[in-house]
């Protein structure tokens, strides 16, 4: 098993997984000291009465929720937080419940940790592993896709609407204390996202199993989520009330999501976000289209690992059946017949062209792609060029 | 002989200096940090690719590299499209901190690139990584000027081929000419 010189790993917050999940934050926030709970959601959860599910099992276990602020947008910004930052201190809030997707948890880390470092503008903390703890404000993160992991990062992503660009912060401490993964909020997502966000959860199991920066746990975590994701995603797609299948994704998302928070991810996302900023390509959907692609990129330096990954993409029998040799690029071509298996079964195109990009955008995507920071620890250097044929090769 | 015991028994005192190493790898940071600087100064002039890098930088972008918090450190900054040393601990767009001097010695001695650097944890970064990015390029392509081909081939995911020869370059920083 590969070990690096020197490593580090951020283990996730403490994981509370199944039934009655939700109804034990309140128990656990009490250990924490805390008792006044500002919760965070968007409106779509607010009408689907999901945000009430969540503060009713609050308050059932003796917490306060003194505020319950759901105009997150989809694409949450530096503003927002800041304001909801402020919204806290007038509320004497002391913790900090987020339901909803990446956005909204994102915004969530972006408000603790204004809050924690007592500041009123976000942009001061921009940069790699820069802040200090600060006061410890408990968080809870409960997840409503299986996709983005962020209930387990140590990363926020947040708009700059000044500038256009999304911004990234890197701490430790913006990791949620409670990473809370509980079924029933899951099936109600329909077939489409399920499965993008489903592929772009095995995308960091993958990128993170093979970039730079994977490490023994970090790839522990990735073969777990891939064998997850795996065994339940079809079945997520096909049979959407399957509670078993969803809390099965929904753990698969957060072990990939810590797994990539420790080792980062590669070229599939830095092509993704920068697809995404472009032309506003759904980012699971980027990631299912260009994953196969991006691992046949990178075959000759990730080789090993990919033969090593199929072991979790096939069955045993198959598995012994591909001569060592052959198995990198077996892998890939598992990888590639997965995604479009569950893509073909909710509807979906892994195709550029079909998702309304055209070949005009390619020269500015590709350009952004190469000054996209996850492209630092993708193991093979990668230039516009590079990019250009990626793109072709998915139109 | 009761003395003798004793003396057996006596424990070094916990050494509290710092290692005399540092000293070394102090000095040698420095020298490189300097060289680099003036490296990407040379390039962003005579290099096409890293003029076309710091082409697209805004103006007055700056950069510091850090050896270490207490260690040497280089301040640059673009000026009317050149790159000019500044005055060290004004705020900068980029700041990368080693976190050890040991851990600047390894990348600036050229046994580590700055990827793997990175995905060791061995700097800290302030400012917008996306501008980063550039400035690890146009260090790459620096790298393979300054250092043996045979260093390079190892650290480097990709050994950028050289315009022109390194002597020219170490010429260029050393006697400006
Ligand atoms: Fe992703």
């Amino acid at each position: 098993m590969y070990l690096p010189t020197y490593y580090e790993f951020a283990n996730p917050g403490k994981i509370l997984s199944g039934r009655y999940a939700l109804e034990n934050i309140a128990s656990e926030f009490r250990l924490l000291g805390s008792s006044r709970a500002l919760v965070l959601s968007d409106r779509i959860l607010e009408k689907l009465g999901q945000v009430k599910v969540l503060t009713d099992a609050l308050v059932s276990g003796g917490m306060k929720v003194v505020k319950v602020y759901t105009d997150i947008p989809a694409d949450s910004s530096i503003e927002v937080v800041n304001h909801i930052a402020t919204l806290y201190r007038e509320a004497n809030a002391d913790s900090i419940v987020a339901l909803g997707g990446g956005s909204v948890i994102d915004t969530a880390k972006g408000v603790r940790m204004l809050v924690s470092q007592g500041g009123s503008d976000l942009m001061r903390f921009t940069g790699m592993e820069v802040l200090p703890q600060g006061r410890h404000v408990p968080f809870a993160a409960v997840p409503t896709t299986s996709g983005t992991g962020s209930e387990a990062t140590v990363v926020a992503v947040i708009k700059d609407d000044e500038r256009h660009v999304k911004m990234e912060f890197v701490s430790q401490f913006v990791l949620p204390d409670l990473a809370v993964l509980d079924e029933r909020f899951t099936l109600s997502m329909p077939a489409k996202v399920t499965a993008m966000t489903g592929l772009d959860a095995l995308t960091h199991a993958i990128e993170a199993y093979s970039c730079l920066q994977k490490n023994p746990v970090s790839q522990c975590y990735a073969t777990a989520a891939i064998r997850l994701i795996r065994e339940n995603l079809p079945t997520c797609v096909a049979k959407p009330s399957d509670r078993h299948a969803r809390l099965a994704m929904a753990n698969g998302s957060l072990l990939a999501g810590s797994a990539f928070s420790n080792s980062m991810v590669g070229i599939v996302h830095a092509i993704g976000h920068s697809l995404g900023g472009v032309c506003r390509v759904p980012h699971g959907l980027a990631m299912a289209i260009l994953l196969p692609h991006c691992m046949r990129f990178n075959l000759d330096k990730c080789a090993e690992d990919y033969a090593e990954i199929l072991q979790y993409m096939v069955a045993p029998e198959d598995y012994v059946a591909v001569s060592a040799s052959s198995r990198a690029q077996r892998c890939v071509e598992a990888v590639d017949d997965f995604a479009s298996s569950v893509a073909q079964a909710a509807g979906l195109s892994l195709h550029l062209s079909d998702n309304g990009v055209t070949k005009d955008v390619f020269s500015d995507v590709a350009e952004r792609a190469v000054n996209d920071g996850s492209l630092i620890v993708n193991p093979k250097a990668t230039s516009k060029e590079d990019v250009l044929r990626i793109l072709e090769a998915a139109f | 002989m009761m003395e003798n015991v004793l003396k057996m028994l006596t424990i070094t005192r916990p050494s509290m200096t710092r290692r005399t190493g540092n000293g070394i790898k102090s000095l040698v940071s420095r020298v490189v940090l300097f060289v680099l600087y003036r490296a990407l100064k040379v390039l962003a002039c005579d290099d096409r690719r890293v003029a076309s890098e710091v082409a697209t930088w805004q103006e007055g972008q700056s950069v510091a590299i850090e050896a270490s918090l207490e260690g040497p450190a280089i301040c640059f900054k673009k000026e009317s499209g050149r790159i000019v040393r500044c005055n060290d601990h004004t705020p900068v767009d980029i700041r990368i901190t080693f976190r050890s001097l040991d851990a600047a010695f390894l990348v600036l001695t050229g046994q580590m690139d700055v990827a793997n650097a990175y995905a060791q944890h061995r700097f800290m970064l302030n400012g917008d990584i996306n501008k980063a990015m550039s400035l690890v390029r146009c260090i790459d392509i620096a790298e393979s000027y300054l250092f043996p081909r045979i260093m390079t081939k190892r650290i480097l995911k990709r050994v950028e081929a050289k315009e022109f020869s390194a002597l020219r370059v170490y010429r260029k920083v050393f006697l400006g000419v």
